[in-house]
């Protein structure tokens, strides 16, 4: 069930300038291009910010495939979109909702493939540091989402996996030979990462040191 | 290393049954009706360095190991690990008891071996930059800082038991409790994880089916059927549990006759 979890969108160690970016310029930055991207009208300046998008993407040293990788779960939704606004617009309109979209995308694409999963940790932990006064505990809600983004892809991979075992069998049309092992896959992961976790006491309130800090 | 580093963990009169719809009433002594006993009246303390747990396939020793950090809960007795009960202070026994499974693929959660390793030292070190340098500091010192950044499923067997071991290690457990960790490894693999086990000054509760690993231990269990068969000295629990294989008698009759010959209910238990 684990052998192929596909971990797409994922960091690639480097030393370009967008890895050595700290992350509060990086963030901005990118989130900057991002909005930007969506809220200028005009053919022209969406071009261009797409464009800046992609000597980013480049200068992070990210290759070719790493461009078309988030196109594939995309590409439908896109094709219909951009035919929608041709017929509706014509040709310019459609280029500037795709190139908007994609300068979004690459944005975000960018940004991960700098960045470790711990970074983005750390920042989102400094982010809800402020509700600790209503209880929160920040390591633990950045735990929750840091095994959230570990398990999309890992989900993903493992119903890839049902659907070739199912095939194997020729039960390809089967809804249920599909959906139950899928499900109870899921369930046993869950499980396994909070054994997994439990191994090494993480996850666990931290009670001692919180009242250490109290005195 | 002497005893007095180790830690203590003790079984007073543990049992532990799971409900079970095929249970044949009065069959397994000890649990109650509607349930089937994984272990039964389990009476140990182990203060030793390194203490072995042997036994077949299904005899209760994985639930035996669960036991110590609270992953399972006892259905009748005690257990204390350095006087704490894990079921009342789960979370504070888990921060003294790593636990290291079969299959390293269970215990990486993370993509890469670094990225793992920097989420077992988020508890420890709260500065991005010294956790940095701790996870650098450990992948060096088990030598797989050149496999830090790739995938987890791009690493050998034996490569990924050691960055699970690491990466429980790293929390600095007071006891190792190990499920059968070299199982999977092949035997070139199973050695260094032994050489790395000889370094290490944590109390080791492992399980293994590798015996002649097991006959070095200060201390070794024998379970079968789910109760402890025999208690002491290592050589000795080895010896005993070859004569207990040896012996037909001692075993389910189902596992005897083969699939073609099932008893009507199922589980045949001694």
């Amino acid at each position: 069930m684990r052998g192929h979890a596909h971990l797409v969108g994922s960091y690639r160690p480097g030393s370009s300038p967008l890895h050595r970016m700290p992350l509060r310029t990086k963030l901005p930055l990118l989130l900057g291009l991002g909005t930007v991207s969506l809220a200028v009208q005009g053919m022209l300046p969406r071009t261009l910010l797409l464009l800046a998008v992609l000597i980013l993407h480049f200068a992070a040293g990210a290759g070719w495939r790493r461009l078309l990788s988030p196109l594939k779960p995309m590409w439908l939704f896109l094709l219909v979109l951009a035919a929608y606004h041709w017929w509706q617009h014509g040709p310019g309109s459609a280029w500037q909702i795709l190139a908007g979209l994609l300068a979004c995308v690459y944005a975000a694409n960018i940004l991960l493939a700098t960045t470790p999963v711990q970074c983005l940790l750390d920042a989102l932990v400094a982010a809800v540091r402020p509700l600790q006064r209503f209880g929160a505990d920040p390591e633990r809600f950045a735990l929750a989402i840091g095994l959230m983004l570990r398990s999309i892809p890992f989900l993903v991979g493992s119903f890839a996996d049902v659907r070739e075992a199912a095939k194997a069998r020729g039960l390809e049309r089967n809804p249920r030979a599909l959906v139950m092992p899928a499900l109870i896959g899921t369930v046993a992961y869950a499980r396994q990462t909070g054994d997994a976790l439990a191994a090494r006491g993480l996850g666990d309130k931290d009670d001692g040191g919180q009242q250490a800090e109290k005195g | 290393m002497s005893s007095s580093a180790a830690g203590r963990v003790s079984f007073s009169n543990v049992s532990v049954s799971v409900p079970a719809a095929d249970a044949a009433p009065g069959r397994d002594s000890g649990a109650p009706a509607g349930t089937r006993a994984i272990l039964r009246g389990i009476s140990v303390e182990l203060t030793e360095r390194r203490v072995a747990v042997i036994g077949g396939n299904g005899s209760g020793k994985s639930t035996l190991l669960r036991l110590v950090n609270g992953l399972v809960r006892p259905s009748a007795g005690q257990v204390r690990v350095n006087g704490l009960d894990p079921s009342v202070d789960g979370g504070r026994v888990r921060r003294q008891v790593g636990f290291v499974f079969t299959d390293p693929l269970s215990q990486l959660v993370m993509p890469t071996p670094r990225e793992d390793l920097e989420l077992s030292l988020r508890r420890i070190h709260r500065r991005g930059a010294d956790r940095r340098r701790a996870a650098e500091q450990i992948l060096a010192a088990y030598g797989l800082a050149h496999l830090a950044d790739n995938s987890i499923y791009e690493l050998s067997g034996g490569e990924r038991q050691l960055a699970a071991l690491a990466t429980v290690l790293a929390v600095n457990p007071a006891v190792l409790v190990l499920d059968e960790p070299s199982t999977l490894l092949d035997l070139r693999n199973t050695k260094l994880l032994h050489r790395v086990f000889e370094t290490l000054d944590q109390q080791l509760i492992m399980a293994t089916h590798d015996l002649d690993f097991a006959a070095g231990f200060d201390r070794a269990l024998v379970i079968h059927g789910g109760q402890a068969v025999f208690d002491g000295d290592a050589a000795g629990a080895v010896s005993f549990y070859r004569r207990l294989c040896a012996d037909d008698a001692a075993w389910p009759r189902t596992l005897q006759q083969g699939p073609g010959h099932r008893s009507p209910s199922g589980n045949g238990v001694p």
